[in-house]
C-alpha cells in the first residue's frame, strides 16, 4: 500500500477558526487549574484538572461472551478514599456492542473522553462533565473504515479543539499499513494522515507522543487486526504472522503533521512517554517484543536518535512490556510486563543509562499502568487484548490500586471484574468531581455572551 | 435467477469467461477451458460488490475480500492460516478464489460441489464471517440503501433473496478467469519467447524428474494443474512426541527459543484437522487435502493447507525430501533427488504460471469495495 493510500483528505474546513477560538479561551480560563495530581501520560494540550486525589477510575472494558449482556462497558469505580464507596464500582455504561475495548483519551477541555473499539472500529464519545460518577454516552462514530480505510482506532490524543486518532490497521487487507484521523472534539472527521511507507517508514502505528517546545511528534508501531486480534498462541506459531509487526517510529513536525524521519526500532514500540520535566527533551518507549527500552533524544548535531538503552527483564524469555508510565519529574518509570505478571519500577535519574530498581509480580497477567501525578499511587489492570490474555486459571481479569512509597506497593484494593460480571478490565483514565466546578466560570462567560 | 426472466428484464448473457477477461480480451483465456455456466455482466458486478463488502459479516468486519485479498493473490499472504470474525481461529490458509470457477470441488476438503454452494459457507461459519442463518444475512442486504438497484440490474427486481445472493457469489468467482501466463503464451500459444531458458527447463524437471503433473495435470488444449483429488503429503501431522520448544521471530534477525507450556498458556485448545477424512470418514482420507492449482501460484504464499511454508523453494524442498512420512501417505509422494540446478528451475517454472489480468481482477475489487456504502 503506498502512503496515497489515505491522502490527507481535507474536510469542514470552516470549522476549525472557532473551534480555535473556543480553545483558546478554555485554556485561559483554566490555566490556574493546572493540577498536582493527574496521570501523566495525557496530551500536554490537555487541561489538568484534578488537584490532589483523583475521585474515579474510569476502566474501558472488553466485553465477554457469555458473560453479563456481553458487550464493552465503561466502569467507573471510585477510588476517593473518603468515599464509602471506595474501591468499588460506582456505574457502569454497557455500549450494545463488542468490539474490542481498548484504550481512551480525553478531549483537551476534558469534558468528554474518546474511547475505542480495535475490531468493529468504533468510537465512543462520553460526556465525563455533567457528572463525573456517571459518564454518558453521547455520540457513536460507526462508519470510520467506510469513511477513512482505517480500522482499529487505538490512542486517542488531545490537540487544541481537536482529537487526534491514531489506528492500527487498515479495511483494505487488516495488516498493519494504517493512518492517523484528525477531528474535532464534537467528532466531525477532518482529515486522516497515512503513516509513511517510504524512507524506511513501514506504515504501521500504535502510539502518539508531542513534546510542544520541539515541535516533535513522535509514532510509535505496532500490528495489523489480523495480529491483534489473533489467538496469540496460534500467532507465536505464524511464522508469516510475526513478520508482521512494526519496527519504526516516525518523527513528526507537529505542526504540519509531515513526516520528516523514520527511526529503526525493531520489535514493536508502543507506548510513548515524553519526560514532563521542563528541562528534559527526551521520549522513551517500549519495543514489546524484543524486550528493550528505547531513549529519543537529539544528538549532539540536533538529530533526533532512538537507541536502545536497556533491557526490560530478559528477553529471551519475552516478558512483553506493554504499558510503561513515566513520573512527573521524568525519573522514574513504571513498566508492566505481561507474561510474567510483573510490575517494576525503572530509575530513569540517567536516561541513557536507566536500571530497574523493583519489581513486584502483581497478578497472574498485567497490563496497563497508571500513577497519579504525586507518584503514591500506581494502578493496574489485567487484559491486554481478549485473544491475548491467558487462558483457564491465569485469566484473572482485574483493577488492583496500590500505594506506593518509594520502596514498595502496598495493596489498597481490587476489582474483581470476572466476578463482577463485567469483562476484561484495559485502559485507565482519571476523574474528578471537581470538574464541573473548574468549568462554571468559563460557562458563565459563555453564557453571557450567548 | 432462470435464464428466461433475465432475459426478459433485458439484461445481456455473457459467458463468464468473456466477461473477466476485460480490457485483455481473450488473452487472460488462454490455456484455459471454456466455463459452460453463463451469468450476466450485472451478476458478476453483484458478486463483486458483495465479495468485498464487509458489512456481509455478523458485526461488519469481514468481507469475503479480507481473507481472499485481492492483491495478495486473492488469498491471504500475511497469515499462514486465517482468522474470522472476532478473531476466531481458522485451521487452513485462505485458498486464491481465481480460477476457481474451473474447481470440482470446493475448500481445501471438498465438501462443497457448487461455487453456489461454497459461497455461502464462509458467511454462515462461526468462526469465519460469523452469521447466525441464512434469513439474518438476506435481511441485512435486502435493508441497506446500496443494493437495489444493483439487484434490480442484475435480476429483473430489487428483491433479494438466499438464491440471488449465491448466484451473485458464485457468478463473480466463476468470472475471476486468469490465465495467458507466460507458460500459457509459450505452450499452447507457440510464443517462443514468452519463457526463459530457465523456466522452460524448469517445466521439463516439472513432468520428467520431479513428475509434479502426477498431481498438477496438464491438457493438449489448456491446464488447470490439478486433478482435482485428495493426496496425504503428510503436511500438518505433528512430529512424535511433544515439542518442548518453540522458535519465535521477535524482529528481523532476532528470534528466540520460548518453551510450549508458555505458548500454551495463551493459545486456545488445538483443533485437530483430518482434512478430506472430516468429509468421507473414510481411514484412508485421513489429512488428505485437494490438489490446488498451481496458476498464479507466486502470488499466494504461503503454502500448502496449512500456511506452513513460506517459499516456493521451501515447498520444493519438501517434495523433493519425500513429503512428511506418515500412515496414509500417497504413493505418488516419493523422494526426488532433485539437483539444485533442478529446484531453481522448478520455482522458475512456477513463477511463470501468474495470468496476464491479475493486476485488473485486483483492481476491478478494490473499485467495488471503494463503492459509497449507506447504511
Amino acid at each position: 500500500m503506498s502512503p496515497a493510500r489515505f491522502p490527507g483528505r481535507r474536510m469542514r474546513r470552516g470549522l476549525l477558526a472557532p473551534l480555535a477560538a473556543i480553545g483558546i479561551a478554555v485554556c485561559a480560563v483554566l490555566a490556574p487549574l493546572a493540577a498536582s495530581a493527574d496521570e501523566t501520560c495525557n496530551s500536554p494540550y490537555m487541561r489538568n484538572l484534578i488537584r490532589g486525589q483523583e475521585d474515579y477510575v474510569y476502566v474501558w472494558t472488553l466485553g465477554v461472551e457469555g458473560m453479563g449482556d456481553g458487550s464493552d462497558k465503561l466502569v467507573t469505580v471510585d477510588v476517593n478514599p473518603s468515599s464509602k464507596q471506595y474501591g468499588k464500582v460506582a456505574h457502569v455504561l454497557s455500549v450494545g456492542t463488542r468490539g474490542e475495548a481498548h484504550h481512551m483519551g480525553f478531549t483537551d477541555d476534558r469534558r468528554h473522553l474518546w474511547a475505542g473499539g480495535l475490531d468493529d472500529s468504533r468510537v465512543y464519545i462520553f460526556d465525563v462533565y455533567s457528572d463525573p460518577s456517571r459518564p454518558k454516552l453521547v455520540r457513536t462514530l460507526s462508519d470510520l473504515p467506510q469513511r477513512t480505510g482505517l480500522v482499529g482506532p487505538h490512542t486517542f490524543y488531545a490537540m487544541p479543539g481537536r482529537m487526534l486518532v491514531q489506528f492500527l490497521s487498515n479495511s483494505k487487507d487488516h495488516g498493519g499499513v494504517t493512518g492517523m484521523a484528525m477531528f474535532t472534539n464534537k467528532g466531525e472527521l477532518i482529515r486522516t494522515y497515512g503513516m509513511p511507507t517510504g524512507s524506511g517508514g513501514d506504515g504501521y502505528g500504535y502510539d502518539i507522543g508531542i513534546n510542544p517546545k520541539k515541535n516533535v511528534m513522535l509514532t510509535s508501531s505496532f500490528s495489523g487486526w489480523n495480529n491483534y486480534m489473533m489467538d496469540f498462541g496460534k500467532m507465536l506459531q505464524d511464522q508469516e504472522a510475526m513478520k508482521r509487526f512494526g519496527r519504526t517510529m516516525v518523527l513528526w513536525d507537529a505542526k504540519s503533521m509531515k513526516s520528516e524521519k523514520v527511526l529503526d526500532v525493531p520489535g514493536a514500540p508502543l507506548e510513548i512517554r515524553w519526560s514532563l520535566n521542563q528541562e528534559d527533551n527526551w521520549a522513551v518507549t517500549a519495543s514489546a517484543l524484543t524486550s528493550q527500552l528505547w531513549l529519543i533524544k537529539q544528538d549532539g548535531n540536533g538529530q533526533w536518535q532512538a537507541k536502545a538503552v536497556a533491557a526490560i527483564g530478559d528477553p529471551a524469555q519475552v516478558p512483553l512490556p506493554v504499558d510503561i508510565s513515566i513520573t512527573a519529574d521524568g525519573k522514574g518509570l513504571w513498566v508492566n510486563t505481561f507474561m510474567d505478571g510483573k510490575t517494576r519500577f525503572i530509575d530513569l535519574t540517567d536516561p541513557e543509562h536507566p536500571r530497574q530498581t523493583y519489581e513486584k509480580v502483581t497478578g497472574k497477567q498485567v497490563n496497563m499502568v497508571s500513577q497519579s501525578w504525586d507518584g503514591t499511587r500506581v494502578y493496574i489492570t489485567s487484559s491486554l487484548l481478549a485473544n491475548w490474555d491467558k487462558k483457564g486459571e491465569n485469566d484473572e481479569q482485574m483493577l488492583r490500586a496500590f500505594a506506593w512509597d518509594g520502596k514498595d506497593l502496598q495493596p489498597l484494593f481490587e476489582v474483581d471484574f470476572y466476578a463482577q460480571n463485567l469483562g476484561r478490565a484495559h485502559h485507565m483514565k482519571f476523574g474528578s468531581n471537581a470538574i464541573k466546578a473548574a468549568y462554571e466560570p468559563l460557562d458563565a462567560t459563555l453564557a453571557q455572551n450567548r | 435467477m432462470h435464464a428466461a426472466s433475465l432475459a426478459a428484464a433485458g439484461v445481456l448473457m455473457l459467458s463468464c469467461a468473456v466477461a473477466a477477461a476485460g480490457p485483455r480480451g481473450d488473452t487472460a483465456r488462454l490455456g484455459l477451458p471454456e466455463i459452460s455456466a453463463a451469468a450476466s455482466r450485472a451478476q458478476v458486478d453483484l458478486g463483486r460488490r458483495l465479495f468485498m463488502d464487509r458489512r456481509l459479516s455478523r458485526n461488519g468486519t469481514m468481507s469475503c475480500g479480507m481473507c481472499h485479498v485481492p492483491e495478495q493473490g486473492f488469498a491471504q499472504n500475511e497469515l499462514a492460516t486465517s482468522i474470522g470474525v472476532e478473531g476466531r481461529s481458522l485451521r487452513r490458509n485462505a485458498p486464491s478464489v481465481l480460477n476457481s470457477g474451473f474447481n470440482q470441488s470446493y475448500f481445501h476438503d471438498g465438501r462443497a460441489r457448487t461455487l453456489e454452494e461454497q459461497a455461502w459457507g464462509p458467511l454462515l461459519a462461526p468462526d469465519e464471517m460469523g452469521n447466525a442463518d441464512r434469513a439474518t444475512v438476506v435481511g441485512r442486504v435486502a435493508a441497506l440503501q446500496d443494493y437495489p438497484d444493483a439487484f434490480r440490474h442484475a435480476f429483473g427486481d430489487a428483491a433479494v433473496s438466499e438464491q440471488r445472493i449465491g448466484v451473485a457469489l458464485a457468478a463473480y468467482q466463476r468470472s475471476l478467469v486468469a490465465g495467458g501466463s507466460r507458460f500459457d503464451r509459450w505452450y499452447y500459444g507457440q510464443e517462443e519467447a514468452a519463457m526463459s531458458a530457465e523456466e522452460k527447463r524448469g517445466f521439463v524437471v516439472f513432468r520428467g524428474k520431479a513428475q509434479c503433473n502426477a498431481c498438477h495435470e496438464l491438457g493438449r488444449t489448456h491446464a488447470l494443474f490439478t486433478d482435482e483429488a485428495f493426496h496425504n503429503l503428510g503436511v500438518g501431522i505433528p512430529a512424535a512426541g511433544p515439542e518442548q520448544w518453540l522458535e519465535v521471530r521477535l524482529a528481523p534477525g532476532v528470534t528466540t527459543r520460548i518453551p510450549h507450556a508458555l505458548v500454551r498458556s495463551v493459545s486456545e485448545p488445538p483443533r485437530k484437522d483430518e482434512g478430506r477424512f472430516e468429509v468421507t470418514g473414510r481411514p484412508q482420507d485421513r489429512a488428505a487435502y485437494r490438489t490446488p492449482t498451481l496458476r498464479n501460484v507466486e502470488l499466494t504464499a504461503p503454502y500448502m493447507h496449512d500456511g506452513s511454508f513460506a517459499t516456493l523453494r521451501e515447498v520444493v524442498d519438501f517434495y523433493d525430501r519425500g513429503g512428511n512420512p506418515n500412515d496414509n501417505l500417497d504413493r505418488l509422494i516419493l523422494p526426488l533427488y532433485l539437483s539444485e540446478q533442478d529446484k531453481q528451475d522448478l520455482v522458475a517454472f512456477m513463477r511463470a504460471l501468474t495470468g496476464a489480468n491479475v493486476d485488473e481482477l485486483a483492481r476491478q475489487a478494490r473499485a467495488a469495495a471503494a463503492q459509497p456504502a449507506t447504511r
